[in-house]
């Protein structure tokens, strides 16, 4: 069990993974209706796939009673048949605070259906949560010893029993060992021992092999993408092969569907200052390839990330970087956007407002407490007319109030979120699609749905009605650091964004 | 087949009828460490079935709890026995004893307790190996392979403590102690199998690789228990108990009604879905109880040479034209279990359960029935040796 030996300067090792939807920010976030009842729900994903995810709803009704809580499949004959619901745990400190556990035995796209009780009567929602392994556990170091000297404890013990038996087990009670019983005792110690120590090597053997499967076919990894410049100021991406999707047919599928109207949202962000920013909507050309007439731009380093979501809702974040020279390409077009900001590093604490050359003002609507990490905080953004008064034109951008990119300082998170939180909204609409036909409610739940904040932007992107001036983000910065927030709206058909910079601790 | 009393044990003749009575009467140590056993394997199926039906698994289920309370009945036995044997005044269990590391007590009562401690050891090496690598996905992963050598640890110790005190006594007693070995042995024959189970399905009885596997520890267990029961059917008693076992939870377990509690669910299951039929072993058992009586005075590797390839042709006999019966429409029912899925099971893959493993060719095929040959032959070679050493053993 060379293995175990080893496990010691293996603790102290940890394994980092990428993982799927965003980079580094693994936990789901969400605010929306249950029926006619307004939650935040909040969703931290396992490590490991199988594993228990657990689950946090803020109800803001002080009338609900009871949340029940079910994790099936969006898509697919995994979304069938539901599992039978968990009551979630509601707080004795904090009537409105719900909490569970959820077993998610799969990677894949999945959501959580919650279903809420009050005097209002039943209302349900549903949580896109993709699941999908990020790395193995090392083991904890008291963990290794402990096991260690049991092997040892096992090993000599059963070599000692097996002595002793050959030495004095068919004796007649009573009767002494001769010297043949006692060479017989040796040898079946020697022989013992031997066969121990060779079980030992085959088990480890397989414990590496076992192991090493499990990872190679569990861990998330996501695709890679090769960007290059071509002459004409072109952006070329290639979307590469990933082994973990195309074995996941069902649950993750390696085709694409539309994310708010775009197959892929890409970001070039210049580094190390973060002070470029550009959020560009490649076309798709031809199966995994995508081009992007890039806008003019300084040369640099950039940081490029790639968001896509697969027609089972799964979304993937890629990763590249690449070192351009300066880009005399085409105007911004569109729902193209671009920003210019100080670098990250010369802001000195927190950033509140930004004012843009239009006038135009946006603040963050903040108060004193400390960001910290791995709390919900809801981030809430009012854009300001020239006047000082609420902006009055603001306009769907992208189907939806706002957008708000999410950059640590070492580019180790970064994220993609909206008003309704970090899901992705294809997936959003999926399972809602999902909810609403109530293929996989349980009967005496399946309740009315009211239109989604999603829905009901798009619906009033349709009509021209304008959207309140505030947004709000829900999201939980995963780790402390210093961090960059892009946040984007759009008003009178400019689309404008903050910058806005936090120190999360 | 001859048996010599212990000269310190009176002849049963020699007894009033109470005082007969009570000497025939099992010691309560030995009872509760069968029981023990009975427990692990009632804690292993009622386990397997939990996770084909409710899936939702944690060190606390009911089905768990039982395994290691089994592991602990019988290792808390042993470890009795050896205190209350090293420190008590009991000259005569003192006599029949064993010393390691200056404990003194049966030997079988060592081994349980180093399952039982194995069996531990298993618990946290098993919940690193969900964290690290997910929850169970799968009977054969490392951490659960220790926990089988624990159960084994418990199961062979119980069962040499049982066949020392059967070896030493005489008349009923030693009568109603046969009947705990042939208890015991099921049982174990039961455990071995489970291990196997994902290799031992009905699409795999025409591949040479389930004869491969069933010629591995089968019959080493038949033949050594055959040998050391003493009697002329041992090794069918024992097989018909562990397809009772097998055929009791296939027919109770479906009565319990229960729901998956964690999906995807791809099955609606409604009730507790349970193990599958039993191997028809009864048949192979036969063969070898006739050629261990016949057999008896004769070369143990001759012997080994005859039993191995007659316990492998009779396997072949019943289990290949089952294979048959057992993938066609006849056997999707409550009585032979070809209708049951777990709730993890895709609609779409009920096929391969009802149709054979893609062939392997000719050559790989007559290759690994050589091959299953000659591990039944040394298996058996191995279970003479071992049912040897068992009527041997007298501590």
């Amino acid at each position: 069990m060379r293995r175990l030996l080893l496990l010691l300067p293996l603790a102290l090792l940890s394994v980092a993974a990428p993982c799927s939807a965003h980079v580094g920010s693994p936990d789901v976030y969400f605010q929306g209706q249950a029926g006619p009842y307004p939650i935040t729900v909040t969703v931290r994903t396992p490590g490991v796939i199988p594993g228990i995810a657990v689950i946090e709803v803020r109800a803001a009704d002080p009338g609900v009673q009871r949340i029940h809580a079910v994790p099936l499949y969006i898509l697919g004959p995994g979304s069938k048949y539901p599992p039978v619901p968990d009551l979630l745990m509601r707080s004795k400190d904090d009537p409105q605070f719900f909490s569970g556990h959820m077993w998610l035995m799969s990677s894949g796209s999945w959501q959580i259906q919650l279903y809420a009780d009050g005097p209002r009567g039943s209302g349900a929602t549903s949580v896109p949560v993709p699941a999908a392994a990020r790395g193995t556990l090392p083991m904890p170091r008291a963990l290794a010893a402990l096991l260690v000297a049991l092997m040892i404890l096992i090993v000599v013990a059963l070599i000692s029993i097996f002595g002793a038996a050959r030495r004095e087990g068919s004796l007649e009670p009573g009767q002494a060992p001769s010297a043949k019983n006692l060479r017989g005792a040796r040898t079946a110690m020697g022989v013992t021992a031997a066969v121990l120590m060779l079980a030992l090597a085959g088990g480890n053997l397989w414990w590496d092999q076992t192991a090493s499967a499990h990872s190679r076919r569990m861990i998330y990894s996501a695709p890679a993408l090769r960007v290059s410049l071509q002459p004409d100021s072109t952006l070329q991406l290639h979307v590469g092969d990933s082994k973990w999707h195309s074995s996941r047919p069902d649950a993750v599928n390696a085709d694409l569907t539309p994310d708010h109207g775009y197959l892929m949202h890409l970001f070039l962000i210049r580094t190390p200052g973060l002070d470029r920013f550009y959020h560009l909507h490649p076309r798709q050309v031809a199966g995994p390839d995508f081009v992007d007439d890039l806008p003019s731009l300084p040369a640099g380093h950039y940081q490029v990330f790639a968001d896509i979501v697969r027609s089972s809702g799964f979304p993937d974040t890629m990763v590249s970087e690449i070192d351009l020279p300066d880009v005399s390409g085409k105007p911004l077009a569109g729902d193209d956007s671009e920003t210019v900001a100080p670098p990250l590093s010369n802001v000195a604490g927190t950033s509140a407002s930004e004012t843009f050359p239009d006038g135009y003002r946006m603040v963050w609507e903040r108060d004193a407490s400390p960001l910290v990490a791995n709390r919900l905080v809801l981030l809430r953004y009012r854009l300001e007319a020239r006047d000082g008064e609420p902006a009055a034109d603001v306009e769907p951008f992208l189907g939806m109030a706002g957008h708000m990119e999410i950059v640590r300082s070492d580019r180790s998170v970064f994220a993609h979120i909206h008003p309704d939180g970090t899901v992705s909204m294809a997936a959003l609409s999926m399972a809602e699609q999902s909810l609403n036909s109530g293929e996989a409610l349980p009967a005496a739940s399946a309740a009315s749905q009211p239109p989604s904040p999603m829905a009901m932007s798009m619906s009033m992107s349709g009509s021209g009605s304008p959207l309140p001036a505030t947004v709000t983000f829900p999201y939980g910065f995963p780790k402390p650091g210093a961090y960059r927030l892009f946040v984007q709206m759009r008003h009178s058909g400019r689309i404008v964004t903050g910058v806005f910079d936090c120190d999360v601790q | 087949m001859a048996h010599s009393a212990p000269a310190t044990f009176p002849a049963t003749a020699t007894f009033p009828v109470q005082e007969r009575a009570a000497a025939a009467a099992i010691p309560w140590e030995l009872w509760a460490s069968a029981c023990g056993v009975a427990f692990i394997v009632t804690g292993l199926i009622w386990d397997i079935s939990w996770h084909m039906t409710i899936g939702r698994d944690t060190f606390w289920t009911p089905a768990h709890i039982c395994i290691q309370l089994g592991g602990i009945l019988a290792a808390w036995t042993s470890a009795y026995l050896i205190f209350s044997t090293t420190f008590g005044s009991n000259a005569a269990a003192q006599a029949a004893s064993i010393k390691v590391w200056g404990f003194r007590g049966p030997t079988g009562a060592f081994l349980a307790c180093w399952g039982g401690t194995v069996m531990l050891t298993s618990a946290p090496f098993d919940n690193w190996w969900h964290n690290s690598f997910g929850l169970d996905v799968e009977i054969l992963s490392p951490p659960h392979v220790v926990l089988g050598q624990g159960i084994l640890g418990v199961s062979i110790g119980t069962l040499l403590m049982i066949v020392a005190r059967r070896n030493r006594a005489e008349g009923l007693a030693r009568e109603r102690l046969t009947r705990l070995i042939f208890l015991v042995g099921g049982l174990m024959i039961s455990l071995h199998t489970i291990l196997l189970e994902e290799l031992l399905e009905p699409a795999a009885m025409h591949s040479a690789g389930f004869y491969r596997v069933l010629c591995l520890g089968v019959p080493c267990i038949l033949v050594a228990l055959a040998v050391a029961s003493d009697y002329r059917w041992g090794a069918t008693v024992i097989a018909s108990i562990y397809m009772s076992v097998r055929l009791a939870q296939l027919w109770i377990l479906p009565l319990f009604a229960a729901d998956p509690k964690l999906g995807p669910v791809y099955t609606r299951v409604t009730h507790m879905v349970p193990m599958s039929f039993p191997l028809l072993l009864i048949g192979p058992a036969l063969v070898i109880d006739f050629f261990v009586n016949r057999m008896e005075k004769r070369n143990k590797w001759l012997e080994a040479a005859v039993l191995g390839p007659a316990y492998l042709v009779a396997l072949l006999a019943v289990q290949w034209p089952f294979g048959d019966f057992m993938i066609s429409p006849l056997a999707r029912n409550w009585f032979f279990g070809m209708n049951y899925f777990g709730y993890f099971m895709r609609p779409q893959d009920y096929h391969f359960v009802w149709q054979f493993e893609p062939a392997a060719t000719r050559g790989l095929f007559w290759l690994g029935l050589l091959i299953a040959l000659t591990t039944a032959t040394l298996s058996t070679r191995i279970g003479l040796a071992l049912g040897g050493m068992l009527r041997r053993l007298r501590r």
